[in-house]
């Protein structure tokens, strides 16, 4: 036999680890070693390259709104939330994320608006991606 | 693979109801067996969509509930899932049965009951079908899931809410050409405009009704389909995936499921967007029919508004669209869609639409959405073999 072994695969973020960051203030995002490509979890493969190893890397929180919408009939479990807003944010590293929109009326949210990523308070269960306008 | 056709179909009243979905399904295929001019012992196996069940009427397991109730209780049974798309799934499942020879008959078809819950808890059980980690805690709900992508067809293409208004106008007018359906009236585009909103900048008639329902189809062998009254044979059908989350797809304007499905099942079929007299296309929201008219090829990418406003996809149009009154005013019973779709090409292939026939109809075409756009299934149909 010759060639090197391979690491067996790894590094990829649980989605448990992804919301402790949330918690925390944090979003944390896996990196695959052989394209680079950023990735939300779960991904145990690269949906680029079917690379299988990962490392870690941390968002700057900023982005801006790719779309919106205005949620006046909710599910049940949020009817006291409601009107509330839902966007996808383009994170400036290129990721997208989903949240909900916090800080300002629902009537002034618009596409391509800035936006920063803000943790859910404590009693959020489950956490939420927050994004408040910057 | 070897020709398959569809002999025989059945399709229960979209609305409430107070029967379960097994009766449902049962009433459906008896119907579709009649029409067959076949017997329930002929029936190899059945495929039946059914997306709620658990909630809905707390039931799994619905398979062996229908062949019980068709007198069959020997026979292979399974429910299929994947959301809306159910049973359309279960139709390309039987398709390739038959095809490979593993079968000749085959019942396929789906039921759901949805009116057993109160609006927020339907809303809350569909958004199931959305992602439990990331979008239900955000509050994401389907009609929200949509109206993510019409800020998204809007911004990128100036489709507007009056574009979308006109889907909903025009489905509910070929709504009134349908005794099953579940709205049978006329509404105006200043009626939608103006009804309440639910998840900007989609409306309450933007959006399809919550529905009760069942529909199924008989599947056969060419030898089988020979010796029936109307076969109407299946030209292709092809499954695609998407992303499970919204924040995963690049460009949420575009259903690119949609565009994945409909060119394996043209490419099946040797056939292309040009060819298709009719379609029956996943309205769930009106900007579905509109992204779909896209995907499907029939229109440029962006001027699916502008073809529903100009009447393009009208009854008598360039290319008439849900001409049964679509999943807005036909009704959605979600894991029934899917083989009712199939139930009203069929009969528009046969030349039995009456009201709603589309005139000359020789090529078909079913397109099925399931969840958050990540599961599509398009299929193809033809008055003759190929």
């Amino acid at each position: 036999l010759s060639g090197s072994v391979a690491a067996a695969p790894g590094g990829a973020l649980t989605t448990n680890e992804f919301f402790a960051g949330v918690r925390d203030g944090r979003l944390t995002v896996q990196r695959c070693t052989a394209c680079g490509a950023l990735a939300v979890p779960p991904k145990l493969v690269c949906p680029g390259c079917e690379g299988q190893h990962f490392t870690q890397a941390t968002l700057s929180g900023d982005g801006e709104i790719a779309s919106y919408t205005v949620i006046r009939v909710p599910p049940s479990r949020l009817a006291p939330e409601a009107p509330y807003v839902v966007a996808v944010v383009r994170m400036v590293e290129g990721v997208s994320l989903l949240g909900r929109l916090t800080g300002l009326p629902v009537e002034a949210a618009r596409v391509g608006a800035p936006v920063r990523f803000v943790a859910p308070p404590a009693e959020v269960d489950p956490p939420v991606i927050l994004f408040r306008p910057r | 693979m070897r020709r398959v056709a569809v002999v025989g179909l059945g399709v229960t009243k979209f609305g409430k109801h107070e029967r379960t979905c097994a009766e449902l399904f049962a009433e459906a295929a008896v119907a579709a067996l009649a029409d067959a001019d076949l017997r329930p012992r002929q029936v190899e196996g059945v495929y039946v969509g059914n997306v709620v069940g658990e909630a809905g009427e707390r039931q799994l397991h619905l398979g062996p509930q229908v062949t019980s109730a068709l007198g069959i209780p020997a026979v292979a049974a399974t429910r299929f899932e994947t959301a809306c798309a159910s049973s359309h799934a279960a139709f390309r499942h039987a398709l390739f049965e038959i095809g490979s020879g593993a079968a000749d008959v085959l019942l396929v078809g789906g039921a759901e009951r949805v009116l057993t819950m109160p609006t927020e808890r339907s809303t809350e059980v569909f958004a199931y079908a959305s992602d439990a980690v990331f979008e239900q805690p955000a509050g994401l709900t389907f009609p929200g899931v949509f109206a993510l992508i019409a800020r998204a067809h809007m911004t990128k293409h100036g489709t507007t809410e009056e574009q979308m208004a006109h889907v909903a106008v025009k489905n509910h007018r070929h709504g009134t050409l349908n005794p099953k359906a579940q709205f049978q009236k006329e509404i105006t585009l200043e009626q939608v405009m103006r009804s309440a909103r639910v998840a900007d900048p989609l409306k309450l008639y933007d959006c399809c009704p919550f529905s009760d329902g069942a529909a199924a189809v008989v599947l056969a062998s060419e030898k089988v389909a020979r010796r029936t009254r109307k076969p109407v044979w299946v030209l292709g059908s092809a499954q695609a995936g998407d992303s499970m989350c919204l924040h995963d797809k690049p460009d949420l304007s575009r259903a690119v499921a949609t565009e994945r499905a409909a060119l394996a099942a043209y490419r099946q079929a040797g056939l292309g967007p040009q060819d298709v007299d009719v379609v029956e296309l996943h309205d769930c929201f009106t900007i579905a029919e509109i992204v779909a008219t896209e995907g499907l090829g029939l229109c440029e990418p962006g001027a699916g508004g502008i073809a529903a406003e100009k009447g393009e996809t009208s009854l008598g149009g360039r290319i008439p669209v849900n001409v049964s009154g679509g999943l807005k005013a036909k009704g959605h019973p979600i894991g029934a869609t899917g083989a009712a779709q199939v139930a009203e090409i069929a009969t528009q292939l046969r030349g039995e639409a009456a009201r709603r026939q589309v005139e000359g109809a020789e090529i078909g075409l079913t397109h099925t959405l399931g969840g958050n756009t990540a599961t599509v299934l398009v299929s193809l149909f033809g008055r003759t073999p190929r």
